[in-house]
């Protein structure tokens, strides 16, 4: 039940801040993707079609007063006329998005549940661990390990003081 | 043996593994040093906002980036083919032992003067002395005299074993019906471990090679008490 909550939880906010549905906002609707077509991409500053297709009488009318001269427009009818050509600007397009939150999110939500089993599995699947693990055993292992100058140039030995009986500092 | 968390190599107790270590750290530097550009390349591919969608030819990049592979790999072959032809040379062994593998232990025989010969299995864990080491120990260690040349000649009495001893640099298939020969000196006395390295059924973790290298004095007393 909170597992199925959770998952749920999940998913919606993978659909939901997934950077791939935002990839088809920018697109006109198109029957034949070889034909002229709009898009909104970083790297295909000038689509080959303009947004939008069917213009309102306003916008005609812009359109009409752009043929004059541009110094005569207002800031407005400037972006007015830019809307009818773009759907989203530079800023718009390229603008960042929550995903990578669910994405770690997610994933470290994934790590917790593989912990778990991990965890059920050491406790009810596994038996007990050699008597050679225990501490006394260790630390006699240890001695020998020492006492036979296992890897004594860097590896083990080199690092153990036999002067002072002691690991080295 | 290993120690506890070991990332490397065991320390080298013969020449060639000597050698085997110093190759070993000047190739894994050069694999650092492309993997740590080819990283930092992605990282740039990644995080640039620069486009451009008309590459037609790139002549000097690919020159360079053929040029400069090919010189890495020469860096790496050279030395390897030095360590590969060290490994060859004829070095006069004092002494020629047989090691030959079973399902599962391995048996040694020592024929050049008298005939000794003996099998050697692991301990089991239960068995174990204390602080003894668990699925590495046997019963019957290979003695041999350091600092002298030593011919190995492997084999195999049913299926397939290898005799492997990390820390000598030794590791040699033990074929049924053939014999391949392994040559190697031991600079240090000491007791070295090493594992069954080809799969030979259920037990095959459970077949460890154990070598023990005297003075030849002390090999010598050994081998005429054990004769």
């Amino acid at each position: 039940m909170l597992a199925s909550r959770a998952f749920s939880l999940i998913g919606k906010r993978a659909i939901s801040t997934s950077i791939c549905l935002r990839g088809h906002a920018g697109v006109a609707k198109v029957e034949d993707y070889a034909l002229p077509g709009y898009i909104d991409r970083r790297d295909i500053p000038l689509p080959q079609l303009e947004y939008i297709k069917n213009l309102s009488a306003e916008q005609k009318a812009l359109k009409e007063k752009e043929k004059a001269s541009w110094s005569a427009l207002s800031i407005d009818e400037k972006v007015g006329l830019y809307r009818i050509k773009f759907n989203e600007t530079f800023a718009e397009m390229n603008r960042g998005s929550n995903e990578w939150k669910t994405v770690i999110g997610g994933t470290l939500f994934f790590f917790g549940v593989t912990a778990l089993i991990v965890i059920w599995q050491r406790l009810y699947v596994y038996g007990p661990v050699p008597h050679t693990f225990s501490e006394e055993w260790v630390a006699m292992q240890t001695k020998r390990m020492l006492d036979m100058r296992v890897n004594p140039i860097e590896g083990f030995s080199a690092k153990w003081d036999y002067d002072k009986n002691e690991w080295k500092k | 043996m290993a120690h506890p968390l070991q990332l490397g190599f065991q320390d080298a107790m013969s020449p060639i593994m000597e050698e085997l270590l110093h190759f070993h750290d000047h190739t894994l530097m050069i694999v650092f040093m492309i993997s740590a550009m080819v990283l930092y390349i992605i990282m740039l591919m990644m995080t640039t906002k620069l486009t451009y969608t008309n590459t037609m030819n790139a002549q000097e990049v690919e020159m360079i980036w053929t040029i400069l592979p090919a010189i890495v790999l020469i860096t790496i072959a050279l030395p390897s083919l030095r360590v590969l032809y060290l490994m060859d040379e004829i070095n006069n062994p004092h002494l020629t032992i047989k090691a030959i593998g079973h399902q599962w232990y391995w048996t040694y025989e020592y024929t050049d003067y008298d005939n000794l010969e003996f099998d050697s299995y692991m301990i089991p864990t239960q068995d174990l002395p204390n602080g003894y080491f668990r699925l590495l120990e046997v019963d019957h260690r290979m003695m041999m005299p350091m600092e002298s040349p030593i011919r190995m000649l492997i084999s195999a009495e049913d299926v397939l074993h290898s005799w492997a001893v990390p820390s000598l640099g030794v590791k040699t298939d033990a074929v049924p019906g053939r014999l391949n020969q392994t040559t190697f000196i031991v600079t240090r006395p000491g007791v070295f471990y090493g594992q069954c390295s080809e799969i030979c059924g259920a037990n095959h973790s459970f077949m460890p090679i154990v070598v023990e290298s005297l003075p030849l004095q002390h090999f010598e007393n050994w081998s005429t008490m054990s004769s």
